[in-house]
C-alpha cells in the first residue's frame, strides 16, 4: 500500500520532471515562447500558481503549444527528445541547390541544423535494489531534491551552451535575421551522421534516482555556431507612423467625395440633424446620431492616431469637424488606411497590435462595419496616434472668433452680440425662443410675443439633442454651461434643454457697463418679437440677450426705488422701469408701450413664482 | 557529514573585472544552493558575454555585494596578491548546553573557494599608462592584446561556471533535506587569510 503511494509520487514527480524540463528548454531556445514568458507579469512568489511551483522554480505561464505536447508524450517509459533546429531562411539558395548541400557538413550551414539535443528519459532498465520499508519513505524526497538541484544546473547550463547566444540574437525584436529557432519533440529521432557528430559535443548530466528507475538528462551540441552568419534583415527601428498616409494606387478608398459633407453633417448629426444618406464608400452606421453610433467616427478619429485613452471614451462633442483644413485633409487622407486598419484589427494580432503587447484594442474595433471589411487592403495595421492636440485645436477652432468662448460660457453680452455676427445656425432660433420660453413661462400675455415659445419648446424639447450639439459645436465650454443645475424652478420643465440655468451666466459674466446690456437685451427682444433675424444671431447671443432683458427687467417689488444700480453681474436692475423701457428702444412707441406692458406681466408672474429670490437677489 | 569542498580554477583578472566575475561566480553558487521557491533571474555580464542566473532574492544580492566590495578594498591594500574568497554552506546544530555555553554550532557541509590572480596596476601608472597610450597611441597592438585577454578571461570564467555545474551534479547526496519556507541554506562568505 505505501509502496503504491510512493510509487504514485514518484511517477508524478517523474512526469512533472518532464514537463519542466522541456518549459526550461523551449523558454531558453525558442524565441515566440519566450516571448510569451516574457509579457506575463511577475506575480508574487506567494501567488505563484501551484503547478508553476514544482521543484522550486517558477517559470510562468506555459504556452499552449507547451501543454499540448506534454499531453502528447505522457508515456513516461518513452524517451523525450527535444531537437532545437536553426533554420536559415536563404533567398539566394534554391531547393535544387540543397539537394545537393550536405544537411549538415562540418563548417558549411545547411538549411536545417540541429544544433541541440535534449535527451529525458526515465530509465528503468537498470532495476536498483529495492529498499527497504524505511527508506521508500524518504527515497521520493530525496529524489524530489536532487531533481531540484538538476534542474538548477540545466538552467544555468542552458545559458552557457553556444545555442544561447543565437536564441538571443533572435529573440531581439529590434532586429530580424534570417535566421529562426525551432523545436521538435518526439519520442525518437534520427541518430546523426558522422559529420554532425563531428561537429557536436555531448554532455551527460549525473542521473537522479527514481526508483524503480532514474531520470537520465543529456544534451549533444554543436559546439561552435559561428559558421552560421546571422545577417540582420533591414532593421528599421519600430517606430509609429504619425502621418501614415497609405498608398494611392492601392487605396480604392482613397477618393473619398463624400467624407467631408459627411464629416461636416456629423458634426451636428450626433445632435440632431439626420445626416446624410450615405455614399457608397461611406460606413452606413457612422454618421448616425447618438452617442454609441458615434463610435465608429471616433474609430476614424481614433485610428487617425488619437490615443488609446480617447478611443476608450468618445463622447458627443467630441466630434471631429472638417472646418479644419488641415484636419479635414487629414482625416480624408487618412480615411482608407484607417478602414484598412479597421478591417485588419478585426481579425487580430499583427504586431504591434498583439493583444498583449499594444494596449487592449478597444472592443468596438471588432464590431466594425462589414463595409469597411471589403476595403481591407495589403498595407499593414499600423497606431497611428493622434495628437490630441490636432483634436483640440480643430475643436478650439469652432471658436476662433471669440477666445473667450474656449474659457467661459460665452452668455456675455459682448461675446454674444460677436456671436451674433460669426455664428450662424438655423438652431440659434431655437435656443433663443427657447429663452423665450423660459422667460414667458405660463403668462398668457406672453404668447402675444412668444406666440411661438410653446411651440418652440416643444420643438426644443424634441431637439435637445440637436440643442445640446448645436451648443457644442460652438464651444465646448457651452455645454458644462448649458447643463449646470438648474435655478429657477421653471427650468425643471426644460431639464433637456442644455441652456437649463441661464442665470449661470450671472456668475461668470464679465462686468459690462449696463447700457450696453440693455442694449444688447433690446435688440435680443426686438429679434424676438420680429421672430426673424434671431436666426442670424447664434444661441448664446439669444441666451445673453435673455438674460439681460431679465437683469434689467423691473423688480418684482412695486417700489421703484428697489431697482438701484447694482453691479452688471448679479441683477442689471438698473434704472428701473424707465430704464427698463429705454432698455428697448423701440422703433415706435406702439412697440414700447406693449413691450411695457409684457413686461410687466412677466413681472407679475416672476413676483407670483419667486419672490423672494428678487429680495435676495437685491440684497445682493 | 562530509563537507564537500571545490577549488575553482584561478581566474586571472584585472581590478575592474572583480566585481563582475565575483558576483557571476556567487551567485551561479547560491543559485545552485537555494533550492527554496524562486524565480530565477537572467543577469548578463557588461564585460563578457556571459548570461548568468542569479535566484532573485534582494537580501542575498545586497549581501553578496557588501562581501565584494571588502573583499576589494582589502585587495586594494594588499595589491599583487593571489586572493581567495570562500562561499561555505553550513546547518545550524545547538550543542550540547553545558554549564557555560550555550552555543549553536555551525556544521558546514560545502565549502566553495574562487581563486583571484588580480593584476593590479597602480593608480598613478594606470592613469600615466592611459595618456600614454593615448599620447603614444600603439595601434590594434595594444587593442588585439586587450581584446585576447578579455577572452582569455571570458573563456576562463565560462569554465568555472561550468566546473560548478558538475561540481553541483556530481554531489548531492551531502546537501541537506530543504526546509519548509527557507529559500537558500544558510551561508557565509569570508576571505581566508592564508594564500599561495
Amino acid at each position: 500500500m505505501e509502496m503504491d503511494r510512493e510509487s504514485g509520487k514518484l511517477e508524478q514527480i517523474v512526469s512533472q520532471f518532464r514537463s519542466k524540463i522541456l518549459h526550461v528548454i523551449l523558454n531558453s531556445r525558442v524565441p515566440s515562447l519566450h516571448h510569451h514568458y516574457q509579457q506575463q507579469e511577475p506575480l508574487s512568489l506567494s501567488r505563484v500558481r501551484k503547478s508553476d511551483k514544482w521543484f522550486n522554480l517558477v517559470l510562468g505561464d506555459r504556452a499552449a503549444a507547451l501543454e499540448n505536447l506534454n499531453f502528447s508524450l505522457r508515456n513516461l517509459l518513452d524517451p523525450m527528445i527535444i531537437d532545437i533546429i536553426l533554420v536559415h531562411h536563404s533567398s539566394c539558395s534554391s531547393s535544387v541547390d540543397n539537394l545537393y548541400t550536405p544537411s549538415a557538413a562540418v563548417g558549411s550551414p545547411s538549411d536545417e541544423t540541429v544544433i541541440e539535443r535534449w535527451v529525458v528519459q526515465y530509465d528503468c532498465a537498470r532495476v536498483n535494489a529495492t529498499p527497504n520499508g524505511a527508506d521508500t519513505s524518504s527515497s521520493y524526497k530525496k529524489t524530489y531534491k536532487k531533481s531540484i538541484i538538476l534542474l538548477r544546473s540545466l538552467f544555468a547550463q542552458m545559458r552557457l551552451l553556444p545555442a544561447y547566444r543565437i536564441f538571443r540574437q533572435l529573440s531581439s525584436l529590434s532586429q530580424t535575421y534570417n535566421f529562426d529557432l525551432v523545436y521538435k519533440v518526439s519520442s525518437f529521432s534520427h541518430p546523426f551522421s558522422r559529420e554532425e557528430e563531428g561537429a557536436m559535443k555531448e554532455y551527460i548530466f549525473v542521473p537522479v534516482e527514481a526508483f524503480p528507475g532514474r531520470l537520465c538528462v543529456s544534451v549533444t551540441y554543436r559546439t561552435s555556431l559561428s559558421e552560421f552568419n546571422l545577417e540582420p534583415l533591414v532593421s528599421l527601428p519600430s517606430n509609429i507612423i504619425t502621418d501614415y498616409v497609405g498608398s494611392p494606387t492601392t487605396d480604392p478608398i482613397r477618393s473619398f467625395p463624400s467624407s467631408e459633407k459627411g464629416f461636416q453633417a456629423t458634426s451636428f448629426s450626433i445632435r440632431g440633424a439626420r445626416p446624410p444618406s450615405p455614399s457608397p464608400f461611406q460606413r452606413p452606421h457612422s454618421w448616425s446620431s447618438g452617442f454609441h453610433k458615434g463610435l465608429p467616427l471616433m474609430q476614424n478619429q481614433s485610428l487617425a492616431g488619437s490615443p488609446p485613452a480617447y478611443r476608450t471614451s468618445p463622447k458627443p462633442y467630441d466630434v471631429v469637424s472638417p472646418q479644419s483644413d488641415i484636419y479635414g485633409n487629414r482625416i480624408r487622407n487618412r480615411l482608407p488606411t484607417l478602414q484598412q486598419a479597421t478591417a485588419y484589427d478585426e481579425y487580430q494580432l499583427s504586431p504591434p497590435f498583439s493583444a498583449s503587447a499594444s494596449p487592449s484594442p478597444p472592443a468596438y474595433l471588432s464590431g466594425a462595419n462589414p463595409v469597411v471589411a471589403h476595403h481591407c487592403s495589403e498595407t499593414a495595421p499600423v497606431t497611428i496616434p493622434f495628437p490630441l492636440t490636432g483634436r483640440n485645436s480643430f475643436y478650439l477652432s469652432l471658436n476662433s472668433s471669440d477666445p473667450s468662448r474656449h474659457s467661459l460660457p460665452p452668455l456675455s453680452p459682448r461675446s454674444s452680440k460677436h456671436d451674433a455676427s460669426s455664428q450662424e445656425s438655423p438652431s440659434g432660433i431655437r435656443s433663443y425662443r427657447k429663452l423665450e420660453a423660459l422667460r414667458a413661462g405660463e403668462s398668457p400675455s406672453g404668447l402675444s410675443i412668444n406666440y411661438s415659445a410653446h411651440k418652440m419648446v416643444r420643438d426644443t424639447k424634441d431637439d435637445s439633442g440637436r440643442f445640446s450639439g448645436l451648443l457644442s459645436s460652438s464651444g465646448s465650454p457651452r455645454i458644462g454651461f448649458s447643463r449646470s443645475s438648474s435655478r429657477l424652478s421653471f427650468q425643471d420643465d426644460m431639464d433637456d434643454c442644455e441652456f437649463s440655468c441661464p442665470f449661470d451666466v450671472d456668475d461668470i459674466d464679465v462686468s459690462d457697463s449696463p447700457a450696453s446690456q440693455n442694449v444688447e437685451g433690446k435688440k435680443a427682444l426686438d429679434f424676438t418679437a420680429q421672430s426673424v433675424p434671431v436666426g442670424k444671431k447664434s444661441q448664446d447671443a439669444a441666451v445673453g440677450m435673455l438674460v439681460h432683458m431679465l437683469r434689467t427687467a423691473p423688480p418684482l417689488r412695486q417700489d421703484p426705488s428697489c431697482y438701484s444700480t447694482h453691479s452688471s453681474k448679479t441683477v442689471g436692475y438698473e434704472g428701473g422701469v424707465g430704464t427698463a423701457s429705454g432698455f428697448f428702444m423701440p422703433c415706435k412707441t406702439a412697440d414700447a408701450l406693449e413691450e411695457l406692458k409684457s413686461y410687466r406681466e412677466m413681472r407679475d408672474l416672476l413676483l407670483s413664482k419667486s419672490g423672494t429670490r428678487v429680495v435676495r437677489k437685491e440684497e445682493m | 557529514m562530509n563537507c564537500e569542498v571545490c577549488q575553482l580554477k584561478e581566474l586571472e583578472v584585472e581590478h575592474f573585472e572583480i566585481r563582475e566575475v565575483l558576483r557571476c561566480i556567487l551567485h551561479t553558487i547560491v543559485f545552485h544552493r537555494a533550492l527554496g521557491l524562486v524565480r530565477p533571474k537572467d543577469v548578463d555580464l557588461e564585460l563578457f558575454e556571459i548570461t548568468y542566473v542569479q535566484c532573485g532574492d534582494v537580501e542575498l544580492e545586497k549581501k553578496i555585494d557588501e562581501k565584494i566590495d571588502q573583499f576589494i578594498s582589502w585587495v586594494e591594500k594588499h595589491p599583487n596578491k593571489k586572493s581567495q574568497i570562500c562561499l561555505s554552506f553550513y546547518e545550524v546544530k545547538s550543542k550540547q548546553p553545558s554549564w557555560f555555553t550555550n552555543k549553536t554550532e555551525r556544521l558546514y557541509w560545502e565549502q566553495w573557494y574562487a581563486n583571484l590572480n588580480v593584476t593590479q596596476q597602480p593608480k598613478q601608472h594606470s592613469s600615466k599608462s592611459h595618456l600614454t597610450k593615448v599620447v603614444v597611441d600603439p595601434g590594434e597592438s595594444a587593442n588585439e592584446e586587450r581584446s585576447s585577454r578579455r577572452a582569455m578571461v571570458e573563456a576562463s570564467l565560462r569554465e568555472v561556471l561550468f566546473q560548478i555545474i558538475k561540481f553541483v551534479n556530481e554531489k548531492k547526496d551531502h546537501v541537506p533535506p530543504i526546509s519548509e519556507g527557507v529559500i537558500y541554506f544558510p551561508y557565509e562568505i569570508t576571505m581566508p587569510r592564508k594564500f599561495q
